[in-house]
């Protein structure tokens, strides 16, 4: 005779089932949820602090082009320099900005108060300043070019950009995000592992009651299923717990830090920072507690 | 019924342990299966619940072709047995009821059919007063009793005992074994693996020696000789 019914599963008892596992394999349960919020956390903090190191380094942005137009070109010259900037491509068109001479001559004047009568001498045809434009520029690679077609337009005299700093400070800037990204990467591996041990130890504490369920016919989804639940309820568990802990320690160093004028961190809840630490700490919680659970498993499901 | 043709069972490290076994139980059999350890028995009962696959050879089981069986019907294939195994495995953090409960939302029966199911699969057992009791609180033959309910839970038409009193003492032992006697003569298909002489001398039924990964000796009301 044979048990050919179709096998209907109630889901109500698989997650109590998991439920009740947690609870009954307390220590293990403990030990998984405090190796895993740990790694969650020393990961938060590295993605934390590459996160600010790209924060400091972009205020040091150097993107900026300068355009001295020449002391005789007249206004309507100058517009038009204006208007060609905007159209190159390199160029961001919005931070194209025209520093009239009259302004720069009013800031030098500010400057040397000392020499306030040199500067009377100075104003309306006798101004020596020129108009110039300040501008930002997209893609350092392609500066000598723009900074080449710039100085053979009419009526620019000279184009001053500081395109070596800025690459030199870009290139800094991506090798440290190079190397804590990978730092970042083979922690996220160390964790990985670290937690599919601490899982395969509590499977292995159950290995007679799967052997018993296979035993009497129970299917991979019925054997998997409980084992699975438990490893997103662990994940989801650490991560709130590493979530709150890093939300602690942040704030803790933020007060710290902030008295200090040289180093600046992005506050907490600044740019939706606290909803990617937290949703990263639950997809990598989650994500981990099921590949560490699926790992775990599969030697004890082999046919 | 069990069909073993030409079965042998060569391991990965190269040893031999089934040996062109022939060999067919009919539906409703009782069968001693004796030898000495290492000659096989374990390796016939895991080819059996399909835990190891055969090398060569054909071997079916109640209409399933083990050698050809996909993974997935696996075990609605274990469905049809019902396995005692020597150290009871039964989970000692639930009752009784719960214990033989468990084969049954193994395979996904209704709360309602488990409520009035175990009843009476315990009262076959002599179990009815015990199923509230923990595995810790019962001897070991109610422990094996109780193993052996959760092997019936299922309806299995084949039942499998593996060694199921090698850790009870003589005199529960004999319960065990009247119980298995019990269960043949509802008309299932039950194979006994035993070291224990006086029993297969005892009950008087078909006696299957194994030595050396072969089939020895095969006798209805033989006697143990291994």
């Amino acid at each position: 005779m044979h048990n050919k019914q179709k096998t209907r599963y109630s889901l109500s008892y698989l997650v109590s089932q998991a439920f009740k596992s947690l609870f009954r394999n307390g220590m293990m349960t403990v030990a998984s949820v405090a190796v895993l919020m740990s790694c969650l956390t020393v990961m938060g903090s590295f993605a934390l602090l590459v996160y600010n190191i790209n924060y400091n380094l972009e205020d040091l942005s150097l993107n900026e082009m300068v355009v001295y137009c020449d002391t005789e070109a007249d206004d309507d010259l100058v517009e038009e320099i204006g208007r060609r900037i905007r159209l190159q491509n390199n160029v961001v068109e919005e931070s194209v900005e025209l520093i009239p001479k009259e302004t720069v001559l009013e800031e030098e004047r500010e400057t040397y108060r000392e020499y306030t009568d040199l500067f009377d001498m100075m104003g309306g045809d006798s101004n020596p300043y020129p108009d110039t434009y300040v501008f930002e520029y997209k893609d350092n690679n392609k500066v000598s070019s723009l900074q080449m077609e710039l100085e053979q337009m009419e009526g620019v005299d000279k184009v001053n950009c500081r395109a070596d700093l800025a690459k030199t400070i870009d290139s800094i800037k991506n090798g440290i995000i190079f190397i804590f990204m990978w730092f970042l990467v083979i922690l996220f591996v160390v964790s990985v592992f670290v937690i599919i041990n601490t899982i395969k130890l509590a499977v292995h504490s159950r290995r007679q009651e799967i052997y018993v369920m296979r035993y009497v016919g129970a299917t991979k989804w019925f054997i998997t299923t409980p084992f699975v639940l438990e490893g997103i309820a662990i994940g989801a568990f650490s991560s709130a717990l590493a979530y709150g802990v890093e939300y602690l320690l942040y704030n803790l160093i933020y007060n710290t830090v902030s008295k200090y004028p040289l180093i600046k961190l992005a506050e907490f809840g600044k740019d939706y920072l606290w909803l990617i630490v937290l949703g990263g700490f639950v997809i990598v919680g989650v994500v981990t507690g099921i590949i560490g659970t699926a790992i775990s498993l599969r030697k004890h499901l082999k046919a | 019924m069990i069909e073993f043709k030409n079965v042998c069972k060569k391991y990965p490290n190269g040893t031999l342990a089934l040996d062109d076994v022939n060999l067919t139980i009919n539906d409703g059999e009782f069968v001693f299966i004796v030898g000495e350890s290492g000659a096989g028995k374990s390796t016939m009962l895991k080819t059996l619940f399909r835990e190891e696959k055969i090398s060569s050879g054909s071997l079916v089981v109640d209409g399933y072709d083990l050698k050809k069986i996909r993974s997935y019907k696996i075990p609605h294939y274990r469905r049809n047995l019902g396995i005692v195994f020597q150290d009871f495995r039964l989970f000692p953090n639930k009752t009784v009821f719960e214990n033989v409960a468990f084969a049954m939302r193994a395979i996904g029966v209704p709360t309602k059919d488990i409520n009035r199911r175990v009843p009476t699969i315990l009262s076959i057992v002599n179990l009815q007063d015990k199923a509230k009791s923990f595995p810790n609180e019962l001897s070991g033959g109610e422990q094996q009793r109780v193993a052996l309910a959760r092997a019936l839970a299922n309806n299995p038409s084949i039942i499998i005992a593996d060694e199921p009193t090698g850790n009870i003492d003589p005199k529960l032992s004999l319960e065990i074994m009247n119980l298995l006697i019990k269960i043949h003569k509802h008309g299932k298909t039950v194979i006994v693996v035993t070291h224990e002489k006086n029993f297969v001398d005892y009950f008087q039924q078909r006696v299957i020696t194994i030595k050396d990964g072969k089939v020895v000796d095969d006798k209805v009301g033989g006697m143990f000789d291994a």
